[in-house]
């Protein structure tokens, strides 16, 4: 059965997401949604070109990472069982088409907050070795910034109206806890495996965010 | 048996070229993906390479898996992409899942896989080339610069932020051989400055995904960049040709004008502006006849004739006992008078001086030359008395204008030695009266010394007139060049010759006879000529006869005074003497100095000035001597 998430609202978030909101209201400067005195108003279309840029650079590290370890890590190892490579994300119904991801795109933004869950919390916590998580380590630097600049995204637009609480096409819960992964199959993702798909994701988180861009604040770039 | 070997050759003859011919085909040799591409991120194409095909038709198939899934899928299109090409179509492809792909050849005797390649559609993004490049050709200040312009390819899809293009284009001058690139990011516009007037350019653009290939290069698009002179130069074209307008105005101007702008710059050099001066000749380079024109007959005089100039000196001396040296030289005389001449430079003053200076003069002169003369003696009296005579015309000296201010002298006469001798010359002394100016002074003369015709050379004063016809004229005049000479210009209009008594160069001792002191004796001296120095020339009158005039001394029965000097007043001091046995007595020779007569106006000043006045008052000399004839001053003319 697929709960579907809640609308982002404090209460009913995932207690890692309330982390991270704390972490990034204690870092970031404070943006005005409403317009208050002492904020730094930022354009809708600045907010997702920040975005954006965040994306891009989680995504080419990621990239980076990944071929150094197929280049300096990969080659003794064993490619056997490459195919049925699985990301702990493949759960989370993505669209994998245009059609599907314009589709899908109002409920995009809390497909970004579980995919930011889904990449955050597998590096931190399933990282198995050493070299992994020095590896991942800028990654969290970058996800945390992405995580912050995303955090803002749907609060914004509920405000404007443009999503509504109601969330479709979600993936289970059982996705975003990884205890209900198997212990086998997370075991079995290897650190190759975990790069890869990371740079998959956040290959992925670009792509919507700059759909969505288009969509909602299509003046330049688009 | 012979059935036997028939038959294995004949199946050997069948056998063999099936055998052989079996022998040529193979399986397939490897088959192999060389490219997958996808245009627009939405679907793809894969191309292989065929391996040997083992001389059998062999057949090629791919086939492929997608991630996680153990279904083989064929490729749906093996036409659409052209041979040896497979093409996924939209629906079969998926985007961000990895792609399992192997091809296999198959022929008759078997089939041989390639390697299996693993593609995901995200990162084989290949747009094709940016479509409508136009190049446009703009100015702006700074000059003229390209706009190029592009669209991106039709099939991608940038609009819905599926796809992110960035873009590069590459510019080259026609002739040139390396491209310039320029990264022009996500925008479909670029400028491109610095051009070269007048050339031809090439433009290509090209697109790339942000994570994929970059595409083709745009087919070139060709830009003539005009000719463009800047602003800048214009200017100073314009600058240049209205300075040179001007620049012409002024050479008009002064090519115009041209004398007097010389004249101004280079102002002439005044010539020669001498009266007589011919350049003419001076040009013929004869100079000599240049400078004779210029020498002026008149000047300077020429020592060869001076009788003209009736300048004459007349010494004065005092000498109570000897007899007065005949001077070997006329000069002494004039040595005497002029030997101090240095002391006093001022104008009129010194010339006819005082009497003291008479006396320094003679003075020295006397130690040069021996002579008798005693110089305290001069003042004390004269051997001789003067007196001043009237002719025999009565003709009252005053009869001479005062206009033109001189006064007419009497001859003098010596009296005592001349009277008695006729034949004799005297030495005659005429005391020089002190004057101070170099104006006229008047003596009197006797008139028997110089009778009637005492001629004197006319000299140059031409408003002398002479109602008497024998008047001398006595000039004291100084000489600027000579100093204190003392200039006796003496003018009578009727005779050549001047006769005074002058001291005379012979000396005679007959002078007794005459009642003069026996230191005294006179003669007649004839001036001869003024030489350069202004001094007189005197010759003894004896060799040449006597003048025309004789003097009768003794004859008119009157006693002449000599003329003492000069006082201030312009007056002429006679000393009467009575007797001449009374030598002893000598009248004090009253000085009188600072005279206030006329100064004798230089000669510079011109004839039109008054010649100084001699003093013409007469007075009586405070020493009288007992019947002495004086001539009363009233008659004398004041001037």
């Amino acid at each position: 059965t697929s709960q579907s998430l809640s609308s982002v609202s404090v209460v009913s978030l995932h207690p890692l997401l309330l982390l991270f909101l704390c972490m990034c209201q204690a870092s970031a400067a404070p943006i005005c949604v409403h317009g208050q005195a002492g904020c730094h108003f930022l354009s809708l279309a600045d907010l997702f070109d920040r975005v954006i840029q965040h994306s891009a650079r989680m995504h080419s590290i990621s990239s980076d990472l990944h071929s150094e370890f197929e280049q300096y890590v990969l080659p003794s190892r064993n490619h056997i069982g490459r195919i049925n490579r699985h990301c702990h994300t493949a759960t989370i119904l993505t669209p994998n088409g245009k059609e599907n991801a314009q589709r899908l795109a109002v409920s995009l933004t809390t497909l970004f907050n579980q995919l930011l869950f889904t990449i955050v919390l597998p590096l931190s916590a399933s990282c198995s070795n050493l070299v992994c998580s020095l590896m991942v380590l800028p990654l969290s630097a970058s996800c945390s910034n992405l995580v912050c600049s995303l955090m803002v995204l749907p609060l914004s637009m509920q405000h404007l109206g443009m999503i509504s609480n109601s969330l479709s096409g979600l993936s289970s819960p059982e996705a975003l806890d990884p205890s209900s992964d198997t212990s086998g199959e997370s075991q079995a993702m290897s650190d190759h495996d975990l790069l890869y798909c990371f740079r998959r994701d956040s290959n992925k988180v670009q792509n919507y965010l700059k759909i969505l861009k288009c969509r909602i604040v299509p003046e330049n770039g688009c | 048996m012979m059935w036997r070997d028939v038959g294995v050759t004949l199946i050997l003859s069948l056998i063999l070229p099936v055998v052989a011919q079996g022998a040529r085909h193979t399986p397939p040799g490897k088959p192999k993906l060389t490219s997958c591409r996808s245009p627009d991120k939405e679907t793809f194409t894969c191309w292989w390479e065929a391996g040997s095909d083992g001389g059998r038709p062999t057949t090629y198939s791919l086939f492929y898996h997608k991630e996680n899934s153990e279904t083989v899928y064929e490729c749906p299109d093996y036409h659409t992409a052209g041979a040896n090409s497979c093409f996924f179509s939209k629906n079969e492809t998926s985007i961000w899942v990895n792609y399992n792909i192997t091809v296999v050849a198959t022929n008759a005797l078997g089939n041989n896989f390639s390697d299996p390649v693993d593609v995901d559609v995200v990162y084989i993004v290949q747009p094709h080339t940016p479509e409508n490049v136009t190049v446009g050709v703009l100015e702006d200040e700074d000059g003229p610069f390209l706009r190029v312009s592009w669209e991106p390819p039709s099939k991608a899809d940038t609009r819905s932020g599926w796809i992110t293009l960035i873009y590069e284009l590459r510019v080259k001058l026609e002739e040139a051989e390396e491209w310039e690139e320029h990264r022009a990011g996500q925008q479909k516009m670029f400028n491109i400055f610095s051009l070269h007037s007048g050339g031809v350019y090439m433009v290509q653009v090209r697109c790339k995904p942000d994570h994929g290939f970059w595409s083709e290069w745009s087919t070139a698009s060709y830009v003539i960049v005009p000719d463009y002179i800047p602003r800048e130069r214009s200017m100073w074209i314009l600058i240049a040709v209205f300075s040179a307008f001007i620049f012409l105005i002024l050479t008009w101007i002064i090519t115009l004008n041209r004398s007097s702008v010389k004249h101004c710059l280079l102002p002439p050099v005044p010539g020669p502006k001498i009266k007589g001066f011919d350049q003419q000749l001076l040009k013929k380079g004869k100079p000599e006849e240049v400078f004779n024109s210029l020498v002026v007959q008149s000047f300077p005089p020429r020592s060869t004739d001076y009788e003209d100039l009736l300048v004459e000196y007349l010494e004065v001396y005092v000498n109570e006992k000897q007899e007065l040296m005949p001077e070997g030289k006329d000069l002494q005389d004039v040595g005497c008078l002029k030997s101090k001449s240095q002391s006093d430079n001022d104008s009129g003053r010194g010339s006819c001086d005082s009497h003291t200076l008479l006396m320094e003069k003679c003075g020295g002169v006397e130690s040069k030359d021996e002579s008798s003369y005693e110089e305290p003696e001069l003042l004390q009296g004269q051997a001789g008395s003067w007196e001043r005579l009237e002719r025999g015309d009565s003709q009252v000296v005053d009869t001479p204008d005062s206009s033109d201010g001189r006064v007419k002298t009497w001859p003098l006469v010596f009296s005592p030695s001349i009277h008695g001798s006729s034949d004799n010359h005297h030495y005659g002394t005429l005391e020089m009266p002190k004057q101070h100016s170099t104006s006229e002074i008047t003596y009197s003369v006797p008139d028997h010394l110089f009778p009637t015709s005492t001629s004197f050379p006319h000299h140059h004063h031409p408003e002398y007139r002479d109602s008497l016809g024998e008047y001398s004229e006595y000039r004291c005049s100084r000489s600027p060049s000579t100093g204190v000479a003392y200039h006796w210009e003496a003018r009578h209009p009727t005779q050549a010759h001047s006769n005074f008594n002058i001291r005379n160069l012979e000396r005679q001792k007959e002078a007794t006879g005459l009642g003069l002191p026996p230191s005294r004796s006179m003669e007649y001296v004839e001036v001869q000529k003024v030489n350069q120095e202004n001094q007189l020339v005197l010759k003894p009158l004896s060799s040449h006869g006597r003048g025309p005039f004789q003097v009768q001394f003794g004859r008119a029965g009157v006693d002449y005074s000599k003329v003492n000097g000069v006082n201030n007043d312009n007056v002429l001091l006679l000393q009467r003497q009575r007797e001449m046995a009374e030598a002893g007595q000598y009248c004090n020779y009253r000085e009188k100095e600072g005279a206030e007569a006329e100064r004798y106006p230089t000669q510079q000043q011109g004839k039109t000035t008054k010649d100084g006045p001699v003093a013409t008052q007469l007075q009586e000399s405070t020493c009288l001597t007992t019947s002495g004839y004086v001539d009363t001053a009233p008659t004398m003319p004041t001037f």
